[in-house]
């Protein structure tokens, strides 16, 4: 019995988790979409291949430190940032970042 | 199996739908147009009972899939593929655009001077070979490391996209630092690891056609990317095997029409490897606009005599400057303008 509580309470814990990484993610496609408009009136490419590279290595970096498998990391990186990036050519439809409407 | 919702239908229908489909093993892939939204069903078909789904509040209809792709299939889509090049230039959209640039890159001046003539010509992006597959293991291999760095200059000082291949995965995540598209070349339609690594890269892709694959196998490759998560592929005829020796391959016109029926994604056509003589890429380039490609990808060398690969293919600047002309007139009667490249800020891009 207390193993099935102790399960039942993890789960609540990978809720908690799930909804703070969901979060995480809303914020940070309207941050990209920020971006996009700040690319926009300076007249740059939406798509840096140089930066998505430096982003992805980056979070792989942390990842080696805080102790997370590097490579799984890297691929959901690199969808972050493609999708990111998508985001960013809808910079102008879009609201202001607040994090809720992503 | 496809399922299209009425358009009426709102998220929970779409929500009940999708937790129906995936309760019985399969994945969903959800398409929304601007008057229907598209659920596409993933995996063993065979287990959806097309009547009980069809019962289920918000479904238009339901459609059997009889292809062995599905995230290619056209019917998978609620409207065409487009791939974001550069600023006003998507391929895919309604206006031709045109990749040009020598097959592979020799040296500093030889590709700034190669980049500043297509981009007054009106190409919209560069091509350059990097890493190069060569039939012969002792031909040029390209110049790797050194040549994505004069690629990444020549991006900065003209602003145009970069379009260049990928041989290797161990190379991807490199090349994928310098290149705006990833290309994937004939040789390696089939390399199901280096589709997996692009795919995962997240980065627009350039799929050329197998020299010896059917549009069934050319679209099941590119269903490869998309199945890693990746939507934008461009596919890209250069012509295939056949008899005939005169041509370097014989340019598969049909398979213009064909993969824009079979499929929604955009569909470009490389006249240069289809020729195989330079005298010979015009006349197939306004062909292929004529039947319907998204665009068109271009050899141009300053000069082909001196050339280390595709010599005899390459179109001069002015040879080039010549045919963008010309495309215009073929364009507009296929009913499309054609790109233009994006202006240039040098001063931000620096």
């Amino acid at each position: 019995m207390r193993s099935a509580a102790d399960l039942a309470q993890l789960r609540e814990a990978i809720a908690a988790v799930d909804r703070e990484l969901v979060a995480l993610l809303a914020r940070r496609r309207a941050l990209a979409r920020a971006i996009g408009r700040a690319k926009a009136s300076a007249g740059l490419p939406v798509l840096d291949p140089a930066r998505e590279v430096e982003v992805v290595r980056r979070a792989a970096a942390w990842a080696r430190e805080l102790g997370a498998d590097e490579e799984w990391v890297r691929a959901l990186f690199w969808q972050i940032v493609a999708g990111c990036r998508r985001a960013q050519r809808e910079g102008e439809a879009c609201a202001p970042p607040s994090g809720a409407s992503a | 199996m496809i399922v299209v919702l009425r358009a009426d239908a709102g998220p929970a229908e779409l929500d009940a739908v999708r937790a129906w489909v995936e309760a019985r093993g399969l994945r969903t892939h959800v398409s929304r147009g601007e008057r229907r939204t598209i659920v596409g069903c993933i995996g063993e078909d065979g287990r959806l009972d097309a009547s009980a789904l069809r019962a289920l509040p918000g479904v238009e209809e339901v459609i059997p899939v009889l292809r062995p792709y599905t995230l290619a299939a056209k019917a998978f889509a609620a409207a065409p593929t487009t791939v974001p090049l550069a600023e006003g230039a998507a391929v895919g959209g309604p206006e031709v655009v045109v990749i040009a640039g020598p097959c592979a890159v020799e040296g500093r001046a030889m590709l700034l001077e190669t980049a500043d003539a297509v981009r007054a010509a009106g190409a919209v992006a560069l091509r350059g070979g990097a890493f190069k597959p060569r039939t012969s293991p002792y031909a040029f291999p390209g110049l790797g490391r050194e040549a994505l760095a004069l690629l990444a200059e020549a991006r900065a000082r003209t602003g145009l996209p970069i379009v260049t291949e990928v041989l290797d995965p161990r190379h991807a995540e490199e090349v994928a630092a310098v290149a705006d598209v990833l290309q994937i070349g004939t040789r390696n339609m089939q390399n199901y690891a280096l589709l997996a690594e692009v795919g995962r890269l997240g980065r627009p892709v350039l799929l050329k056609r197998g020299m010896a694959a059917t549009l069934r196998e050319f679209l099941l490759a590119a269903e490869y990317v998309l199945a890693h998560g990746n939507p934008e592929v461009i596919l890209c005829e250069r012509g295939i095997r056949t008899f005939e020796t005169a041509t370097r391959n014989t340019f598969d016109v049909a398979a213009i029409p064909v993969l824009k029926s079979e499929t929604h994604l955009p569909v470009i056509v490389d006249p240069s490897h289809a020729a195989g003589r330079a005298e010979w890429v015009a006349p197939l380039a306004f062909a292929a606009v004529a039947a319907g490609a998204d665009g068109l990808l271009v050899e141009v060398h300053p000069r082909p005599e001196e050339a280390r690969s595709d010599g005899d293919q390459s179109l001069r600047p002015e040879a080039f400057a010549t045919l963008m002309r010309r495309l215009e007139g073929f364009a507009a009667a296929a009913g499309r303008g054609l790109a233009r490249p994006a202006p240039h800020r040098a001063e931000v891009a620096a």
